[in-house]
């Protein structure tokens, strides 16, 4: 359903992301893992349409979608749900889940989405009215992947979901997560949590200085020695 | 103090520059000769505007308060009480530096914003101008004729073309070179760190209120001096050119297209902007009215938009590409 | 006494018509982070578009929003995508020196066309005056009166109800997540610039009727509009309307009490006065 094709990306002129090639197949839950400065942030930005590969292709449903601006990347498909939530501090709860589905494709189901959301998350029902700003990390987290489901993703990217949750919190999300492929939709997980991601996703890449390092089922990475240096940078 | 600002001083290509534009006097029209003694005079009062508003990043239009009473007071000083124009100027300079600082002063004290800082300097400013224009010792509304420039140094006189034009080559140069040894010596790092955020410069320790001091101080005398300097060219003190908030817009046009925050920036903008003005009005100024700042305004925008980031760095790009033509990695 | 409720209306009156000016500079800082300086010049261009509507076909400005509206909207979209949106994440100072050049091109050029001589432009309701007890309003400030606030609360609903208003608050409050909600930012800031345009011909319609004009005028409402704007907390929707109709009443006390260019003063006396104790502005925000 994805495959990126020997990506080459960065900022200004400098890569940080060289030559990384990989795939996802539909109601996959894949894993993407690796230190800081890594990659991993990059890597989703491209897919959103935020950095501009400098070679390379990304292949979404067959379709070679690597010119397509940010907002079409949104209306084809691509959501991320960014690393620190970046909720909209003072709009509401229902303000920024309305937003979540501002795309042409997601508009004309919003009600009946925005319905769906507030069943998978209640906390969120209660706080309907509140400001997004005033909300826990937790709670934020919660709004910011019911306002990712809002666009009718079919790909959502989550970066760094479990940053600054309390342990109770990243079960509850990571419950939520298990539970999207049977909703049809396919997740790449960006996590720095190493034990985390390999419960949760059936394949890994770890990413080491813009490169893939290892990549395959979980239990495969986890035991792969080359992981652990990778983290460790070794 | 760091050896760049020691490196300008003995550097042939500075004073060449300077001997060079010496001569100048000897080989252009008058009417070049006033042209380029204009710029050199918004030179000299862009630089020293620049000391505040580049490096220190306060964007303050309160200069013409200095431009003025440099020129307005050293004046009315001489005409009402015969005071000698250089007493007048220093009388006029300690008064600016004294009213900078207080208005450094209010900006620190009260925790202006950027956008704010800008208005109220304006309305003081403004406060400014309506004095002046009021006040029959100032000159009210009609502004003061200075007496015949006969060429007596010792009465601050210069003697006219030449004479005005190595004035203010000299003080021009002289604003330009402070602002190399502000640059170069710790103040111009702290007026930098303040610039860039004054947050986290108070957090390490700077003393942000002695710095915006020094820096409003340093260039509030500089504009005074040149405002006493210009008046005298001029002849006649007009308070709608000195005193007015629009040399100081005109002032921060110059230093901002020229490259803000450094050295050589505000004489750059200067040196472009002012003589394209003066030809402009001289060429079109009487066939239709508005036409010459029509163009004037194109120009500029013209300007910016093909460098954004001011002339100087244009030129440095330029440069650096002559020099080394290949690609650096 | 009576002239304390002449001050006071007269302020409010025209304090309206401020606050909406201010909020289009305020819309456009929140969604560009441009503060456009040739803001009053766009007003004077709507005015002489007006004048020149009624010298050609007698229209009366009121009539005229129907064509200087859309026209000068459009005028505004063009300016923001060749001019200004070339030099978004540029310093600040050298974008507000683009749009000082903006402002001498737009003044001089309705100089050449108009010359410099004040110009009245005559409205149907030009003399009419409603008075109330020991009040006497001008209808023309009655009518601007209430159309800025009829247009400041429909503003206002936008802004709260509908998609496009929440893509300006979003862009806002955080342009990068609004991308990723697939919005297009750049659109957003086109279409926020033109309608700041938009509503300045319409403030000019307003704003014209009963009083003479000329090219230099621009600089006068363009420093108004910022006082107005910074008083506000530059993106407080209420904080700008109180600061507009606080301006307006210090014009008006300015101007009724105080002898000559003094009155021209109030408006920056208490600018100053307000930001000097309260640098925030007039938002509810706690002073950082």
């Amino acid at each position: 359903m994805l495959e990126l094709e020997n990506l080459v990306a960065g900022y200004g002129g400098v890569a940080v992301l060289r030559d990384v090639s990989i795939k996802l197949d539909a109601g996959e839950i894949v894993g993407l893992l690796g230190a800081n400065n890594a990659g991993k942030t990059t890597l989703i930005n491209c897919l959103s349409g935020m950095v501009a590969p400098i070679s390379g292709r990304i292949l979404f449903e067959g379709r070679d979608i690597s010119r397509l601006s940010a907002q079409q990347r949104v209306e084809a498909g691509i959501v991320q749900v960014p690393e620190g939530r970046l909720v909209f501090p003072e709009m509401s709860v229902r303000e920024n889940l309305l937003l979540g589905g501002i795309n042409a494709r997601a508009r004309t189901h919003r009600p009946r989405q925005m319905d769906k959301v507030l069943e998978l998350f209640p906390r969120l029902k209660e706080r309907l009215s509140q400001h997004a700003g005033t909300l826990s990390g937790g709670e934020q987290q919660m709004l910011a992947i019911g306002r990712g489901l809002m666009a009718e993703a079919k790909l959502l990217m989550l970066d760094e979901p479990s940053l600054g949750l309390s342990p109770l919190f990243v079960q509850y999300i990571f419950e939520i997560i298990d539970k999207l492929p049977a909703e049809g939709l396919t997740v790449l997980l960006v996590e720095q949590n190493l034990m985390l991601t390999l419960r949760h996703a059936a394949r890994c890449y770890v990413l080491e200085r813009g490169q893939v390092a290892v990549e395959g089922a979980a239990d495969v990475v986890m035991n792969d020695p080359r992981t652990r240096s990778a983290y460790l940078g070794l | 103090m760091r050896e760049e600002f020691y490196k300008t001083l003995s550097s042939p290509l500075w004073w060449g520059v300077l001997v060079v534009a010496a001569l100048l006097p000897l080989v252009l029209s008058s009417y070049y000769l006033h042209i380029l003694t204009l710029s050199l005079v918004y030179v000299a009062l862009a630089s020293s505007w620049n000391i505040v508003g580049g490096m220190a990043g306060q964007i303050s239009l309160a200069h013409s308060l200095f431009i003025g009473i440099g020129a307005m007071l050293s004046s009315a000083l001489l005409l009402k009480f015969g005071v000698n124009m250089w007493l007048g100027m220093l009388i006029s300079a300690a008064l600016s530096g004294l009213l900078g600082a207080v208005i450094a002063w209010i900006d620190f004290r009260f925790q202006l914003g950027h956008l704010s800082f800008v208005l109220i300097t304006l309305a003081f400013a403004e406060m400014g101008a309506i004095v002046v224009e009021g006040w029959d010792f100032l000159g009210g509304a009609s502004g003061l004729l200075l007496p015949r420039d006969t060429g007596n140094f010792w009465l601050f006189q210069f003697g006219g073309g030449p004479g005005a034009f190595w004035v203010m080559l000299t003080l021009a140069a002289a604003c330009v070179l402070v602002n190399i040894a502000i640059l170069n010596a710790p103040l111009g790092y702290y007026l930098r760190t303040i610039r860039d955020n004054e947050k986290a410069a108070q957090a390490i320790g700077v003393d942000i209120l002695k710095y915006k001091i020094m820096a409003m101080v340093i260039s509030a005398v500089l504009a005074s001096v040149v405002g006493t300097a210009y008046v005298r060219y001029l002849t006649f003190a007009d308070p709608y050119l000195l005193i007015s908030p629009v040399i100081t817009i005109e002032i921060v046009l110059f230093a901002t297209v020229g490259g803000l925050g450094r050295a050589y920036g505000p004489a750059l903008g200067a040196l472009l902007l002012v003589p394209l003005g003066e030809i402009l009005r001289g060429k079109l100024g009487s066939t239709l009215p508005g036409l010459h700042y029509f163009i004037y305004g194109i120009v500029v925008i013209a300007v910016i938009l093909v460098t954004p980031r001011g002339l100087l760095s244009l030129f440095e790009r330029v440069w650096w590409s002559w020099r080394r033509p290949a690609p650096h990695q | 006494m009576s002239e304390l409720y002449q001050a006071l209306a007269q302020g409010l009156l025209i304090g309206s018509t401020y606050g909406l000016l201010a909020l289009g500079m305020g819309l456009v800082y929140g969604v560009s982070g441009v503060v456009n300086f040739s803001h009053g010049d766009f007003i004077s261009l709507g005015m002489f578009m007006c004048l020149a509507l009624y010298s050609a076909f007698s229209l009366d400005p009121y009539v005229s929003v129907l064509i200087t509206v859309p026209a000068m909207t459009a005028i505004g979209a063009v300016v923001y995508i060749f001019l200004i949106r070339p030099m978004v994440g540029h310093q600040f100072l050298m974008v507000v020196q683009l749009t000082l050049g903006l402002s001498l091109v737009l003044q001089n050029g309705i100089l050449m066309i108009f010359g410099g001589q004040p110009a009245r432009t005559p409205s149907v309701v030009e003399s009419k005056l409603l008075i109330l007890g020991d009040v006497v309003l001008q209808v023309p400030h009655v009518i601007a009166f209430g159309v800025s606030f009829v247009l400041a609360g429909g503003l206002y609903i936008m802004l709260r109800s509908t998609d496009f208003g929440r893509s300006i608050r979003a862009v806002h409050q955080n342009a990068h997540a609004a991308a990723l909600m697939g919005i297009n930012v750049g659109r957003v800031q086109v279409l926020t610039f033109a309608l700041g345009i938009g509503i300045l011909a319409l403030a000019a319609a307003l704003l014209l009727p009963g009083t003479p004009i000329q090219p230099t005028q621009g600089l006068r409402y363009t420093v108004i509009t910022l006082l107005v704007v910074v008083l506000g907390g530059m993106t407080n929707f209420v904080g700008i309307m109180l600061g507009g109709l606080i301006i307006g009443i210090a014009e008006a006390f300015g101007t009724i009490y105080l002898a000559g260019v003094l009155g021209l003063l109030m408006p920056y006396i208490i600018f100053v006065a307000i930001m000097l104790f309260r640098p925030q502005g007039l938002t509810w925000k706690s002073r950082q």
